[in-house]
């Protein structure tokens, strides 16, 4: 491999109002590598990405391209470089096809000016997704994919682009584990052709599986650039947090299972599960496992309430729940959502504000707020689960994505909530605040609490729960006790024979 | 979210369109109440009447899929036909005086696009504040009164028929030709779609997104002082309330026909089916001599009930 990198970053600082976000960082890629990038949220490893492909603008730094100095103002001239990035949040248009989304803003032109060549846009978006072993119309609209699919149709739109360098935010997040194994054999796959990947991740398997290099950025600065074969899994860990971490989370006792707290009986409903049982008991964990797409997440939404069920039968605490999402939580149920920035949080409104939400027909019966007892209970629930936050005025859109699980964790507990439902529970969240995350429902248990745990991370499953269910295509495959609890035996129940 | 159930029920409901229901289900009420509404002279009546609302409805559809709104439409219509109708008869000059109109709408909308694209004022309260611009304007320069006295050349434009097709009623079509191939053809068209659906999709796409913007509330404007020169034409005068609450209608139209005001959902289809059914209803309406404030609390229950049948059509 020639000396020179293909595109290099030198001194690069950037300085949103009151936060340095980063600082004097140089990072180079080179053709056909996979450079990890890897660091807490907040690190500065997105601003770092967005400056990279002509998003934000540096404050200061410089740009090469393969040795040359150059210049990136605008996605255009990053894209002149062959810089193309998947974003975490697609950047796809919902009611555009899948072909219009791959040749956004580069539309080919037809005679008349500002007219479209449809045809040729439909072919080349046919070659471009056969590339890379996508097989789907380009006629499907995109709102009527899945996330993988919108993945694809993202990364598709980056190889269109004859992307040299391409980065990948997490692009696992969402995957299921085939799915992963088709983005890491498409990735092979590019690297052999030349195409150098920056990959964004918080999963450490996948930075030592994949990379060729490996960056730690922590507090918008670069702490090291190293190859993987110099490093442990642990050492990394403690660069990313600056202090030596427990990656495996273990817990160290385990309340004793009390009485039933959600029984589920033969429940079937249209949106594709089928004769689902399931108990779960206070002062339990249990897990609810199997891909994505095989009815985890339509569970949980039917124990709420948020989606009509067919059949079957729902008992919280003995008694009969009505299809109601409000009489779920009146009854002490809460579903903390996988999506916590649209689903569990208002962002822009205060802490104090969020943390009181769900429980002000309790807090103010008499439907007068008070904001000085509001203040109160947000102030003890901060203490309670050790929220970053100096004080419940601040937007809980500033906090960091651990901070923001425990806001809303701390929403249904000062709404009494007995049962809680997480699904995937540490998406998006950083190893140090990972930990803090599994100590949090294993302290809900201690006090009596039931909690059901949607996770496609089966090494959680396998740490933190008690037990586990298994599901795949709608129907629970098997339950796995504790002693059975192995990754093995949830790939091998969640897999179709 | 992953797994789609398809509904059993009503396989047939599920994938007619609300509006569709909605026009058919009138068409058949008024005809059976009222002996003259299927006449085929009604008919022609009611489409030639629907023609300055299609021109209004088409780029309010546009402006809803960005997530946009345009309120000063009818005022914008209002004030460009009496500058049609001034200049006019200032000048002689049909011409001047439609280029005038447009030159005045097409301000307008710009107006509104700046507002909203570059200083990122809601446009809501935008286009509200313009609405009333418009409004107070053309009371002032007519001080109330209808500007009258308007050559006959102008009125034919309304009156006129070409192929045995009222003119009024090809320049819609031909403005529904222009609109569909700009909105599904032109990459204007994509990145309406975008404005609405994924800005920040444009954004990275290094598309500018206040140019867009400002290019859709413009063509907005464009198509209000356009429609000025069919509104003049037919009454042949220009009267300074003439458009008021024509707004409202092209809100109607474009919501019956199923264009959603969130991520960039729309259907320029639908919204010339809800024109028609807005046509529909206010004829059918006339013919039973129902006074026009109770026709517009029709449209209103019509809109909520093409929603209703939408929103049947995807409950699962």
């Amino acid at each position: 491999m020639a000396d020179v990198p293909l595109f290099e970053l030198r001194g690069i600082s950037k300085e949103f109002p009151g936060v340095k976000a980063l600082d004097d960082v140089s990072f180079e890629i080179r053709a056909g590598e996979v450079h990890m990038l890897v660091g807490e949220n907040g690190a500065g490893k997105s601003t770092l990405m967005k400056i990279l492909c002509g998003a934000y603008r540096a404050d200061r730094g410089s740009f090469f391209s393969s040795g040359e100095p150059v210049t990136i103002r605008d996605a255009g001239e990053a894209r002149q470089f062959g810089i193309a990035v998947i974003f975490q949040d697609f950047t796809l248009v919902p009611y555009l096809d899948i072909a219009q989304n791959i040749f956004l803003g580069r539309e080919f032109p037809a005679r008349l000016p500002g007219f479209i060549d449809r045809r040729r846009i439909y072919a080349e978006a046919e070659r471009v997704l056969d590339m890379i072993g996508f097989h789907i119309d380009p006629r499907e609209p995109v709102h009527s994919l899945g996330v993988a699919q919108q993945q694809m149709v993202e990364i598709a739109k980056a190889l269109s682009q004859d992307a040299r360098i391409l980065v990948m935010d997490e692009p696992t997040a969402a995957l299921s584990d085939r799915e992963t194994e088709l983005l890491f054999a498409m990735i092979a796959r590019l690297k052999a052709k030349g195409v150098a990947i920056i990959y964004i991740s918080h999963r450490l398997s996948e930075v030592f599986a994949l990379g060729d290099r490996i960056t730690v950025l922590r507090d918008g600065r670069k702490i090291a650039d190293l190859l993987p074969a110099e490093t442990t899994p642990d050492q990394l860990v403690t660069l990313m947090v600056g202090r030596p971490v427990d990656t495996t989370y273990t817990r160290p006792s385990r309340p004793a299972p009390g009485e039933v707290v959600l029984e589920v009986k033969n429940l079937s409903g249209p949106s594709g599960i089928s004769d689902v049982n399931l108990t779960v008991r206070s002062g339990e964990i249990v897990g609810l496992c199997g891909l994505v797409g095989s009815g985890r997440t339509e569970v949980a939404r039917a124990i709420f309430g948020a989606d009509r069920v067919t059949s079957g039968e729902i008992r919280l605490f003995g008694e009969p729940m009505a299809e109601s999402i409000e009489a779920s939580t009146r009854r002490g149920m809460a579903l903390i959502p996988e999506n916590r920035k649209t689903q569990g949080l208002a962002l822009a409104r205060s802490v104090g504000d969020n943390i009181v939400l769900a429980g002000l027909r309790k807090m103010f019966p008499s439907g007068i707020f008070v904001p000085r007892r509001a203040l109160k209970a947000a102030r003890s629930m901060i203490d309670k689960l050790r929220i970053a936050s100096p004080t419940p005025r601040r937007p809980v859109g500033t906090l960091s994505g651990g901070n923001q699980q425990k806001v809303v964790i701390g929403k249904w507990l000062n709404a009494d909530a007995k049962f809680f439902i997480f699904d995937e529970p540490t998406r998006g969240i950083d190893v140090g605040a990972k930990s803090e995350i599994f100590r949090l429902l294993d302290g809900l248990v201690h006090n009596g609490a039931a909690v059901l745990m949607i996770s496609s991370e089966q090494i959680e499953i396998v740490h933190i729960c008690d037990r586990a269910y298994v599901m795949r295509s709608g129907r629970i495959a098997g339950e796995l006790a504790h002693h059975e609890l192995t990754e093995a035996n949830i790939v091998r129940l969640g897999i179709h024979q | 979210m992953s797994t789609q159930a398809t509904s059993l029920t009503a396989p047939l409901l599920s994938r007619v369109p609300g509006v569709a229901i909605v026009l058919i289900l009138l068409s058949a009420i008024f005809g059976v109440l009222s002996p003259g509404f299927t006449t085929p002279a009604n008919v022609a009546n009611i489409l030639t009447q629907s023609t300055i609302l299609l021109l209004l409805a088409l780029p309010m559809t546009v402006i809803i899929m960005t997530e946009g709104l345009d309120l000063s439409i009818g005022a914008v219509l209002t004030f460009s036909s009496i500058v049609l109708a001034v200049t006019v008869i200032a000048t002689g000059s049909p011409t001047l005086a439609f280029l005038a109109a447009l030159a005045v709408g097409l301000g307008f909308g710009l107006g509104n696009g700046v507002l909203v694209a570059v200083f990122d004022i809601p446009p809501f309260i935008t286009t509200l504040g313009t609405l009333g611009i418009a409004q107070g304007l053309s009371l002032l320069v007519t001080d109330g009164q209808s500007v009258v006295g308007i050559p006959s050349s102008i009125e034919h434009i309304y009156s006129g028929m070409v192929a045995g097709i009222p003119l009024p009623v090809g320049i819609a079509a031909l403005a529904y030709l222009a609109t569909h191939g700009l909105l599904y053809h032109t990459r204007f068209g994509t990145y309406v779609f975008a404005l609405g659906g994924n800005r920040e999709a444009l954004r990275v796409a290094g598309i500018s997104v206040r140019g867009m913007l400002i290019r859709v509330y413009a063509f907005g404007g464009l198509m209000a002082g356009f429609a000025a020169l069919l509104m003049t034409a037919r009454l042949n005068s220009a009267h300074p309330t003439a458009g008021i609450g024509m707004e409202f209608d092209a809100i109607a139209a474009a919501a019956v026909g199923g264009t959603s005001f969130e991520r960039g959902n729309g259907w320029l289809f639908g919204t010339l089916l809800g024109v028609i059914a807005v046509g529909v209803l206010r004829n059918g309406l006339n013919l039973l001599a129902v006074p026009s404030s109770t026709q517009v609390a029709c449209i209103g229950a019509m809109v909520i009930v093409a929603l209703f049948i939408d929103g049947l059509r995807s409950e699962r």
